[in-house]
């Protein structure tokens, strides 16, 4: 009885799809190419740390309710690249900081079109990111668009075999847990996302909540900027377009609730992961780019109708 | 009229018991239902009379008992079944599709649903709206082809009404509070419109809280008490008195112990509180006090409750309070309970600080809190992990409870706590309040159960935004509460207003597009006279049909609740069929179209029944356009099929054939969504699907026909743009799904659906294309240009937000 409901438990919880899609990928991978090795896996790691921060960034947008969305995310990205690849001519941490620090401040600006002019959070950050996208295109030619060599650097670096970048990432998904399951503000969003209403009467400040996701989601853009400027030898303006559909695609296999107040941070970590498997998987199998583009799109698809499914089930 | 000896009942309730759980809404009624006779249906708060009506319409089923009609017993009785008999009921939330005008809120009704043409569809429905109107509520004066929406209270009122008398072979009527937002003269109407109908033989059962108007409109008065027939009475021969003391039930005096606690703090204070519904409100509450509120049901006690809870945060002139204040909501399913969480989640949320240790919230605290409180309340659950929806009702509230005192605020605001709770529960849950009480903690009990008020030490009794008694100790009884209820305050005068028409046109939807098209117009012109040219007109016009088509079709998605991420890929998709397949082979580039617009159909079946986000599915399935695409053209090529070329190139006399053809294909929307049977249809499944569905409506096929016409739009896109660029290539079109989106806003579309404005639409597109030429001309940096959209987006919306809100204001 006991070990029936544990199975029960497991197979309900929203791990379950993206880890099986990650197994499915990986053996698809070793019949298409004859070999799957650590470092097939290892490049999969380093790969998915943009679509994981990214991922996790939206999760917890979405996580605060009223079937709120970031698709500025990608133009957040690009624009904290640039910065940094320019303050980090000087120094490598202000280049870092100053990344995060534009993440933030494109965050507050979501967030207070979003929360003090009432505009749903599709709509606002559809019309915010056309603007960050001005200032994109704005720097490009003024900014440096080359890392620094001791950043690329420490991004090549490893440590026991594993990549700097995805121990980083690895560290702030843990922290992240620990503020969204453990902390008051994590239960408060969380609440957020259920029931607004609710969670006023609660005596919980809605705005300041709904602010912090915000300004949480565009950090982690920043940084991912930052990095993502190493990783590809330096900022371009469509930079963040690689990682926005893979992100998304992560946070909802990853059984977010689209609705809000239910995430699932390792989930969503997974699902980035099995993201990066699947263009793994293509490139070994040696389909064309096109071709790849199709089985990426029934793939994301299927997957929601089959994911969405469980999560209405256990509810 | 008066049903004689003879006479057989058309319906009988017999012995019909309902139970939630352990608690009896009703018990052995019986009710015997006579053509022609008008029954008021009385009773207290929490009687039974609208459980007893949605069993008589079937929304509910009953747990014991009988239901006769004709002569048989029915065995399964549904919502069809009442239908089917001709049992209609005009409800106090109002089931009318607002958007939609008077007259096709009827017609949703009474249409054919057949493809066969109807051209007088429209003029028949309008005539027989106003006739029917005019019948029944002369001089109305109610403008039927204006949305619900933008009528008055009292007028939505009187639609609602009439919608129900259109039942076919209407039977029986069921009347809940209708009068309740009637100024008197249409009340007036409404009596003798039910004295209309009983002389024609329908049953009408009246049920109002108004005694003076049951007196004079019902023939036979049925009281209900604690969900029991407390006995029938003909209303000739009875006083408004004897009906008070009669729902007023048999007083038990009990001895009460009598507090003073004058010498105690006061922690709440409020002072003439004018404000919304409320009038000239006065109260307070002293520390370890419970004050109890009262009277009917919406005689404003939820505002008042709202407005002390908000006060502690936000200062209101004319409440003084102290300390924190708690809000536990008894509508549970809105208001109170977080459905994913466990027991003790619920319990802690409103004050998460006290079980933190330094950074986070410490397992071990959490647990012993919400422990302590799991076996004082006695809760019936495996534990405080179980999840809060495994709960009884009565036990999800304990939890309410325990969490609005575990918050350690010093005053806690109940709001009808033991709404649809078992009596074993309801014993629970007074204790509690008690030893709340005695922790020093002060109570604001409202409550829709009377007899609830006995635990108060003392009572406000409100009626109509007044406090019109204050009970104390011994005083507060059922039937002095009942008594206080009904004492009548001065009737706010229901004012209908007229609207000034010059703000009327400003506040016009299409307005907004209109002038910023002309302003861009006369801009662009006098920066360069020859776009004034037919030369001119004509390239600058051909490049901006795309957008015109690609917000259409955004606009029919958006009608119908969800948005289109991936328009701009399938746009581009269309674009590769055209250029390539197309032009290779006709057939089979057509075959190609037909295929796309079935796979956007195919989304829409999967958005609605899977219920999977619309913006989640159209971003996945933007991979499949461009993948399609890539496929069948890898790299930029193509052509544009001659003719389809030389069509847009088309040289229209005087008018520059772009310019004729956007007026046209607005006009064609405009005259589907406004003018044909199922235009209305789509428009009302955006705004109220349920009333949609009940009207025999599939909102399925609602979601299927839009998708479907947003895939002919994306094709009728594709082709333009295919004859503008000349070419086919998959990723050049990427940015009409941004620009369609934004298109859509300024055209005033509401991104919430229902409200499709073809006209606004296309003449946004026209300017967003010349706000482009414009940028350019004026030499701005072109990389401005996106920016600027985003700018006019977020200028709009906050626009709109501002109107909204300083409307609401004027009306305050």
């Amino acid at each position: 009885m006991a070990t029936n409901k544990k199975i029960k438990s497991i197979l309900g919880s929203p791990v379950v799809w993206p880890v099986v899609g990650c197994i499915i990928l990986m053996v698809l991978t070793y019949a298409v190419s004859g070999s799957f090795n650590a470092r097939i896996l290892t490049a999969g790691l380093k790969l998915c740390v943009f679509a994981m921060l990214l991922g996790m960034a939206q999760m917890i947008v979405v996580t605060s309710g009223n079937g709120a969305i970031d698709i500025s995310q990608k133009y957040i990205l690009t624009l904290a690249a640039y910065v940094s690849c320019e303050v980090m001519q000087t120094n490598i941490f202000a280049g870092i900081l100053a990344a995060v620090l534009v993440g933030v401040l494109c965050g507050l600006i979501n967030a207070c079109v979003n929360v003090f002019l009432n505009i749903h959070a599709m709509i606002t950050t559809m019309a915010t990111g056309y603007m960050y996208y001005t200032i994109i295109l704005l720097v490009s030619n003024k900014f440096s668009n080359s890392p620094n060599s001791a950043f690329v650097k420490w991004t090549n670096s490893s440590f026991l075999g594993i990549n700097a970048m995805t121990l980083t990432v690895i560290v702030i998904a843990v922290i992240l847990y620990f503020v969204l399951y453990k902390s008051k503000y994590g239960l408060n969003l969380h609440a957020v996302g259920q029931k607004r209403e609710a969670a006023r009467l609660a005596g919980i400040n809605v705005k300041k909540t709904v602010i912090i996701a915000f300004l949480i989601n565009g950090a982690l853009c920043g940084l991912a900027g930052a990095m993502n400027a190493a990783y590809c030898g330096g900022a371009n303006q469509d930079l963040g377009t690689t990682y926005f559909i893979p992100s998304i695609a992560a946070c909802f296999v990853g059984g977010t609730n689209a609705a809000g107040g239910k995430s699932n941070i390792i989930a969503v970590c997974v699902g980035a992961f099995m993201m990066t498997l699947m263009s793994t998987f293509l490139n070994a199998a040696k389909i064309p780019a096109s071709w790849q583009r199709l089985i990426q799109g029934i793939f994301i698809v299927l997957l929601l109708a089959v994911a969405t499914k469980s999560a209405k089930t256990k509810s | 009229m008066k049903h004689t000896a003879e006479q057989k009942p058309l319906l009988s309730l017999k012995g019909i018991d309902r139970f939630f759980g352990i608690t009896k809404a009703l018990q052995d009624v019986d009710l015997d239902i006579y053509a022609g006779e008008v029954i008021g249906l009385i009773g207290p708060n929490g009687a039974g009379k609208s459980t007893l009506m949605k069993i008589l319409t079937g929304v509910l089923p009953r747990t014991n008992g009988e239901i006769w009609y004709a002569g048989e017993a029915c065995e399964n009785y549904t919502t069809k079944t009442a239908s089917q008999i001709g049992i209609a009921c005009a409800y106090q939330d109002l089931s009318l599709c607002t958007n939609l005008s008077t007259a096709e809120n009827f017609a949703l009704l009474n249409v054919g649903h057949g493809a066969a043409p109807d051209m007088n569809w429209r003029r028949r429905t309008q005539k027989e709206a106003k006739d029917f109107l005019e019948q029944y509520f002369p001089g109305n004066g109610i403008d039927i082809s204006k949305p619900v929406e933008a009528l008055s209270l009292t007028d939505r009122q009187v639609v609602e009404i009439c919608k129900t008398l259109l039942a076919e072979n209407l039977k029986i009527l069921i009347l809940d509070e209708p009068t309740s937002a009637l100024s008197s003269d249409k009340a007036k109407q409404l009596h003798r419109i039910v004295k209309e109908l009983s002389a024609q033989g329908v049953a009408v059962i009246y049920i109002s809280h108004k005694l003076a108007e049951i007196k004079e409109v019902t023939d036979r008065i049925v009281v209900l008490l604690n969900g029991q027939n407390k006995g029938e009475l003909y209303s000739a021969d009875i006083t408004q008195e004897e009906l008070v003391a009669t729902m007023g039930g048999v007083a038990e005096q009990k001895d009460k112990v009598i507090r003073d606690l004058s010498a105690n703090e006061k922690m709440l204070d409020i002072s003439h509180l004018t404000k919304g519904d409320l009038t000239d409100i006065n109260m307070e509450l002293k520390r370890g006090e419970i004050v109890g509120i009262s009277g009917l049901a919406g005689s404003g006690q939820q505002e008042l409750l709202q407005m002390i809870f908000r006060s502690a945060k936000k200062k209101v002139d004319g409440i003084e309070t102290k300390g924190n204040i708690a809000y536990v909501s008894g509508d549970r399913a809105t208001e109170g309970v977080f459905q994913f969480w466990n027991i003790k989640n619920n319990i802690l949320v409103a004050n998460f600080d006290r079980v933190s240790g330094k950074l986070l919230i410490s397992n071990k605290k959490a647990k012993e809190s919400a422990q302590e409180w799991y076996d004082k309340l006695k809760f019936r659950a495996e534990g405080i992990d179980s999840n809060i929806m495994s709960l009884s009702g009565g036990n999800q509230q304990k939890a309410l409870i325990a969490r609005g005192v575990a918050s350690e605020a010093e005053i806690i605001i109940l709001n009808d706590p033991t709404a649809g709770v078992d009596i074993g529960t309801k014993q629970d849950i007074y204790k509690l309040l008690e030893e709340v009480r005695d922790m020093g903690k002060s109570v604001i009990l409202y409550s829709t159960e009377d007899s609830e008020m006995e635990i108060c030490d003392r009572v406000y009794v409100m009626h109509d935004g007044h406090v019109v008694k204050e009970l104390k100790g011994a005083d507060i009884t059922v039937p002095n509460i009942v008594t206080a209820s009904f004492i009548e305050t001065e009737k706010k005068q229901i004012v209908e207003k007229k609207e000034n028409p010059v703000a009327a046109a400003f506040s016009k939807p299409w307005m907004l597009p209109l002038l910023t098209l002309l302003l861009v117009f006369i801009a662009n012109i006098a920066i360069n006279p020859n776009l004034m040219s037919y030369v001119g007109l004509q390239m600058k016009m051909r490049s901006s049909l795309p957008l015109v088509f690609a917000a259409l079709g955004q606009m029919f998605i958006v009608m119908v609740g969800d948005v289109d991420m991936g328009n701009g890929y399938s746009i581009g998709l269309v674009n590769v069929i055209v250029g390539v397949l197309l032009t290779g082979n006709v057939w089979i580039g057509l075959l190609g179209l037909v295929i796309f617009v079935c796979a956007y159909m195919a989304m829409s079946v999967l958005i609605k029944l899977r219920r999977i986000p619309a913006i989640v599915v159209t971003m996945g399935a933007q991979f499949i356009w461009y993948g399609i695409a890539l496929i069948i053209s890898p790299t930029p090529g193509g052509s544009c099929p001659e003719a389809l070329s030389a069509f847009f190139r088309f040289q229209s006399p005087l008018i520059p054939f772009p310019i004729v053809l956007s007026v046209i294909i607005g006009a064609v929307t405009w005259y589907f969504l406004f003018r044909c049977r199922y235009g209305m249809v789509l428009r009302g499944s955006g705004n109220n699907a349920q009333t949609l569905e009940r009207s025999g409506w599939s909102n399925l096929l609602t979601k299927v026909v839009a998708y479907g016409v947003a895939g002919v739009f994306a094709v009728l896109a594709g082709l333009a743009f295919t004859a503008t660029s000349n070419g086919a290539d998959a990723n050049s079109s990427v940015n009409y799904n941004m620009m369609s989106i934004a298109t859509v806003i300024l055209g005033g579309c509401s991104m919430t659906g229902g409200v499709p404005i073809p006209g606004g639409v296309v003449m946004a597109a026209l300017a967003m294309n010349l706000i482009n030429t414009l940028l350019t001309a004026m030499k701005v940096n072109s990389n401005f240009q996106t920016a600027i959209i985003g700018l006019i987006l977020i200028g709009v919306l906050a626009l709109k937000f501002l109107i909204r809100k300083g409307n609401k204001n004027g009306h305050e």
